[in-house]
């Protein structure tokens, strides 16, 4: 059988924090677990709006940074090899004939026993340039995100915004790069302190106030016509890649369609984190219930209850309650010291 | 240009993202929500001429679209000048 027509126990829609808590624990539980995360990484909101700020009310951390705890998670949940699908937005969803759930993303169909949705506010997205000239060149030379650095290596690289990432991007392009323009379309740049500082010190060239105004090229764009935002006229500049970085955009998008009961943006479920589609549950912010909290604590603790109602969902002879954590990975520091020893 | 703003409570995400980039203009609440602090979110109190970088910061930073900006006063309605939901 294919990977792809693999019918998973468990598929967890959403890779944030509380998304990657419960592949952990579905592993834990024994399910065969595939995580779908829109974003080229996982981390959800953490990840993408504050990995460096540090966040007070995790249990058993007394602070820890956003992408600390999501480094933490991805190693956890990984102790069980869950398989995991990024830069897929979920559209559709079936249940077939058989039971078994059929979700079809942008780029590929996933097949699944149970679906626990853990999309926080929605899926995230790179905001758009509001350029008509922009969409064709997407895929192409303008890139809304970076994956892989040494793509612009020897490129002459225009990136576009005045926040944290797009300094920090151009800050780490610049040793590969033959050249980096930031353009930003103010002066100041709401950045770290420190990070601006290394900017002034960098052999990146800021440009400042400008905007995009058009894209130029056939099939890629070769040249970009940037504006001065105080009416000091036009410059046309030369590039190989253009990366914009205008932080991100969420929405619940599709899953609005999906005939799940929808709260005020939110997915109401029971007890059992069980929405009103059998099978289906959700956890974490995307959930309400009656005294719902929107923490990244609480959304810790409803992981579990979904995945083990998932578990009995899927095999009614199994248990709700699952033995403790320290009975079922087995190893203790006790023993881990005597064999280094 | 005079401008006034207000945040949609109903789907701010409270991430903190306004209130970092214009703390002149933006606080949170003790759940981390967001509000216009000169009127109190009402939407009918002119952002400072001086301000208006950072209210565009605000507005283009926020990541659930909920930083509302107009040339007209709200009134307390967040989604007065959207189109219908």
């Amino acid at each position: 059988m294919n990977v792809e027509d693999e019918v998973f126990d468990i598929t967890i829609i959403g890779g944030g924090p509380v998304g990657l808590f419960t592949a952990f624990y579905a592993g834990l539980r024994q399910a065969r677990v595939k995580v779908i995360e829109s974003l080229p990484q996982l981390g959800g909101q953490l990840s993408a709006l504050y990995p460096e700020k540090y966040i007070y009310d995790v249990a058993g951390f007394p602070k820890i940074t956003g992408q600390k705890l999501i480094d933490n998670l991805t190693e956890q949940m990984n102790q069980f090899n869950p398989v995991v699908a990024l830069d897929e937005g979920v559209e559709k969803l079936e249940k077939q004939l058989d039971g078994i759930f059929k979700i079809t993303t942008n780029s590929a169909e996933h097949f699944s026993k149970t679906i626990i949705i853990t999309a926080g506010n929605g899926a995230f997205n790179p905001r758009k340039l509001g350029l008509e000239t922009a969409d064709k060149f997407e895929g192409k030379n303008l890139h809304y995100f970076v994956s892989d650095m040494q793509k612009f290596a020897g490129k002459k690289v225009q990136l576009f915004g005045g926040g944290d990432s797009a300094v920090d991007w151009a800050l780490m392009l610049e040793p590969i790069a033959d050249e980096v323009t930031l353009i930003h379309r103010r002066d100041k740049f709401r950045a770290h302190e420190h990070s601006v500082e290394l900017l002034k010190n960098s052999k990146v060239k800021v440009m400042t106030p400008y905007v995009p105004l058009e894209f130029i090229g056939e099939d890629h764009i070769e040249h970009v016509i940037l504006e001065h935002v105080k009416g000091e006229g036009t410059k046309s500049t030369e590039v190989d890649d253009v990366i914009v970085n205008y932080g991100f955009i969420s929405s619940l998008g599709s899953i609005k369609d999906w005939g799940l009961e929808i709260e005020k943006n939110s997915i109401v479920v029971n007890s059992k984190m069980e929405t009103n589609i059998a099978g289906i549950y959700a956890a974490g912010d995307i959930c309400t219930y009656g005294g719902k909290v929107k923490l990244i604590a609480t959304g810790f603790g409803e992981a579990p209850t979904a995945v083990s109602n998932a578990k009995v969902y899927i095999d009614p002879s199994s248990k709700v309650q699952a033995p403790h954590s320290t009975s079922v990975m087995g190893e203790s520091e006790d023993k881990i010291v005597s064999v280094s020893l | 240009m005079t401008k006034y703003t207000i945040v949609d409570q109903d789907t701010c995400i409270a991430c903190g993202a306004c209130s970092g980039v214009a703390p002149e203009i933006y606080d949170h609440t003790d759940d981390g929500i967001s509000y216009v602090t000169i009127d109190q979110n009402e939407g009918m109190v002119e952002v400072p001429a001086e301000l208006h970088d950072d209210l565009e910061d605000a507005y283009e930073g926020c990541p659930s679209d909920s930083i509302k900006i107009s040339d007209e006063p709200f009134h307390g309605n967040a989604l007065k000048f959207s189109e219908a939901m």
